[in-house]
């Protein structure tokens, strides 16, 4: 893929780099070079330009996803996008109702839980019956090294995450709360409501074994598709012990109804740099799914969190976004992304919906 | 659990969580009892061992490990037994930060960390003493292995990441737990898997280490005697009722020198059987150890030749020229 700059072509070229080189030496440019190249050079504008990586400026990485693969979790998944991988494993531990700090309790289960929109996110966040974590510093980057403290850029990242799993609701309270209905033999009025006993914690530890950008997608994929892989076994008040006990037989054990199925896409906004003044066509490319060459040279960046489960998968395949729910949706740094980019944006994550979407239903 | 908060994770409730108590195990001993796993396995015969070179594209070098343990059963949610799964990352050689005394060979740091689900009981994600020692093991055994006076002034990482370790002993028995005997199996998987990935990182070397594990057991007995002493190669503790003792190697089979040696237990008499033993066991996974390598090898070989004759073809994957 040689990319040959419009100056280079008039003056004899002073220097040649290998490509590695080029791009340890000065990635702005040759990032800048690869995504103009194409597009100036065969005036079709049919041809769309391509990345260092070869993917074009719209592809995503195809995911790969394995799950249930570790013993001690009730729930696990590995997620490989492209050179990112991770390993997200959720285990499940019991909060006995005499250490929830304080005291309190929710709204009892009496008007029992079918309610599709029972709003259950301060039980969830107050009492922290999620608990996700995450682990950089297992040599996936150069820039992780073990010892030190989480860095800045892992304590944002499983911020977001913690934050994009409670507003997006996925987790149902109702699954994770142990009731208890007092046998009331002997009495005959009526039987008193059922108490919550415990509560069932969920943690979730996302470890980075490779990282190539991407991160928040690749973490967060995995978290759901573990999430889907769980299975919370029976839970009951035993009176005689007094204590919760578990019921070992798989059958017994249930899955976690998830509220939809919220799939974050990332891009990155790469600004080209009009050093001649002659700028022919366009000097800004939004990137879908960055890699961490990339990402190191975009300021800009946005997410967006949509999700069609609503719609169906057939909605998304043809890349309308009606029936996408946006989620969710951060930006920061950059003015480049406006809101008829936005609209684009939220169209292109809808169709990588439906592609995650069939990922996760192989598995099942 | 103590309620000390760490600001810079998410914390669990601060009442403390516990582990779920399976009613059966309380209430019917005879049902746990029926949990026990037992090893199939021949005395000498070594467990299946996988292994991968290049899994992380940004490191100089990696490798993954995996032994598996028993499948699954299908009618219990208590899994009878752990596998082991290790990867481990080489970050360097790169200079030392100029701030560092001078160094006449490479610096080692070796760093082990078990991933927070990898054991029956959750694991805290500040390292804890036991990894700490593990790191001092691990580096013991690589430093005379690797050619450190060719990198003066420099430093290289080894990073080791526990998903999946070996129990101490069967979680039936409360007097496994904590004996360490599972940490053996462990320090012997850490070292064949950065022995992969050191080579897979191209650092010099005079041969390639690997680990292995032999124990002292004893066999269940019958009719109230004791039972006998057996030597078993590639211990699975859980599979074990009475373990006597255990030894874990690093081993130079080119050399015939053991670089690490870690014995724990009554040895008996008998101390150089179980030696050689876990010598006879490193050496299974230094087999498996070569296959691998040369394979990677050959598809590396693969990949250049196919670029180099592509390169001739046209001009496409040259040089890129850039104006001064």
């Amino acid at each position: 893929m040689a990319a040959t700059t419009s100056a280079a072509q008039q003056h004899p070229p002073a220097l040649t780099f290998p490509r590695p080189i080029f791009a340890a030496l000065s990635p702005h440019p040759f990032l800048q070079a690869h995504l103009s190249s194409t597009a100036n050079d065969r005036n079709n504008s049919s041809k769309a330009p391509f990345r260092a990586n070869g993917r074009t400026p719209t592809e995503f990485r195809s995911p790969g996803i394995n799950t249930g693969s570790l013993t001690h979790c009730n729930g696990s998944a590995v997620v490989r996008l492209g050179n990112t991988a991770v390993v997200c494993g959720v285990r499940a531990e019991i909060l006995k109702e005499e250490d929830i700090p304080g005291g309190r309790t929710f709204a009892s289960t009496e008007e029992e839980d079918e309610n599709e929109d029972e709003d259950d996110t301060e039980e969830l966040s107050t009492l922290r019956l999620l608990v996700p974590n995450v682990e950089l510093s297992t040599g996936s980057t150069p820039q992780h090294i073990p010892g030190n403290a989480p860095s800045t850029f892992a304590q944002t990242l499983v911020t977001r995450l913690r934050n994009t799993l409670l507003s997006t609701r996925l987790v149902r309270a109702s699954d994770l709360r142990i009731a208890y209905t007092p046998s009331s033999a002997g009495s005959d009025s009526e039987s008193e409501p059922p108490q919550v006993k415990a509560y069932w914690v969920l943690y979730i530890d996302t470890l980075f074994i490779s990282i190539d950008g991407s991160a928040f997608d690749a973490a967060f994929l995995a978290i759901l598709a573990a999430l889907r892989n769980t299975r919370i076994p029976r839970a009951y008040y035993d009176e005689e012990f007094e204590a919760v006990l578990c019921d070992d037989d798989p059958k017994s054990a249930r899955v976690l109804r998830l509220r939809g199925l919220p799939v974050p896409s990332t891009f990155a906004v790469f600004e080209g740099r009009d050093e001649d003044g002659d700028a022919e066509g366009k000097l800004e490319w939004i990137l879908s799914d960055p890699d961490a060459f990339e990402e190191s040279v975009c300021k800009e960046s946005v997410c967006v969190v949509v999700d069609c489960s609503a719609a169906g998968a057939s909605a998304s395949r043809k890349g309308s976004t009606d029936g996408a729910v946006v989620r969710k949706i951060e930006k920061s740094g950059g003015t480049v992304v406006g809101r008829e980019d936005m609209k684009v944006l939220v169209g292109r994550s809808a169709e990588r919906w439906g592609v995650w979407h069939k990922a996760l239903k192989e598995q099942i | 659990m103590a309620a000390n908060t760490d600001r810079r994770r998410i914390n669990a409730p601060s009442g403390g969580t516990s582990a779920p108590i399976f009613a059966k195990t309380v209430k019917d001993p005879q049902y746990q009892q029926s949990l026990r796993p037992t090893r199939t396995r021949g005395p000498d015969e070594l467990r299946k061992i996988f292994l991968q070179t290049g899994i992380i594209p940004s490191a100089s070098g990696s490798a993954y490990l995996e032994i598996p343990g028993q499948p699954r059963s299908s009618s219990t949610l208590i899994p009878s037994s752990s596998s082991l799964k290790i990867t481990a990352s080489i970050q360097g050689p790169k200079p030392l930060p100029r701030s560092a005394p001078f160094s006449p060979s490479l610096l080692l740091t070796t760093t082990v960390k078990f991933a927070p689900f990898a054991t029956r009981n959750r694991r805290g994600y500040i390292r804890d003493s036991v990894e700490r020692d593990l790191g001092v093991h691990l580096e013991s055994a690589l430093r005379g292995v690797i050619i450190g006076e060719r990198w003066p002034k420099s430093g290289v990482e080894i990073v080791i990441t526990i998903l999946e370790g070996d129990e101490d002993g069967w979680w039936g028995d409360s007097a496994g737990e904590g004996s360490g005997w599972g940490l053996l199996n462990v320090l012997s998987g850490c070292i064949t898997v950065s022995s992969a990935a050191i080579t897979d990182a191209g650092i010099d070397c005079v041969d390639m280490v690997s680990g292995g594990v032999a124990a002292l057991v004893r066999e269940p007995s019958q009719t109230g005697k004791e039972g006998a002493l057996v030597k078993v190669l590639d211990p699975c503790p859980s599979e074990h009722q009475d373990i006597i003792a255990a030894c874990a190697v690093g081993y130079l089979a080119g050399r015939d020198e053991i670089t690490e040696l870690w014995v724990r237990g009554n040895v008996q008499e008998d101390s150089d059987q179980l030696i050689e033993g876990a010598t006879h066991a490193a050496f299974g996974g230094l087999t498996v150890m070569k296959e691998v390598l040369l394979e990677s090898l050959e598809a590396k070989f693969k990949g250049f030749t196919e670029k180099s004759t592509d390169a001739k073809g046209g001009d496409s994957g040259g040089d890129i020229e850039m104006s001064g």
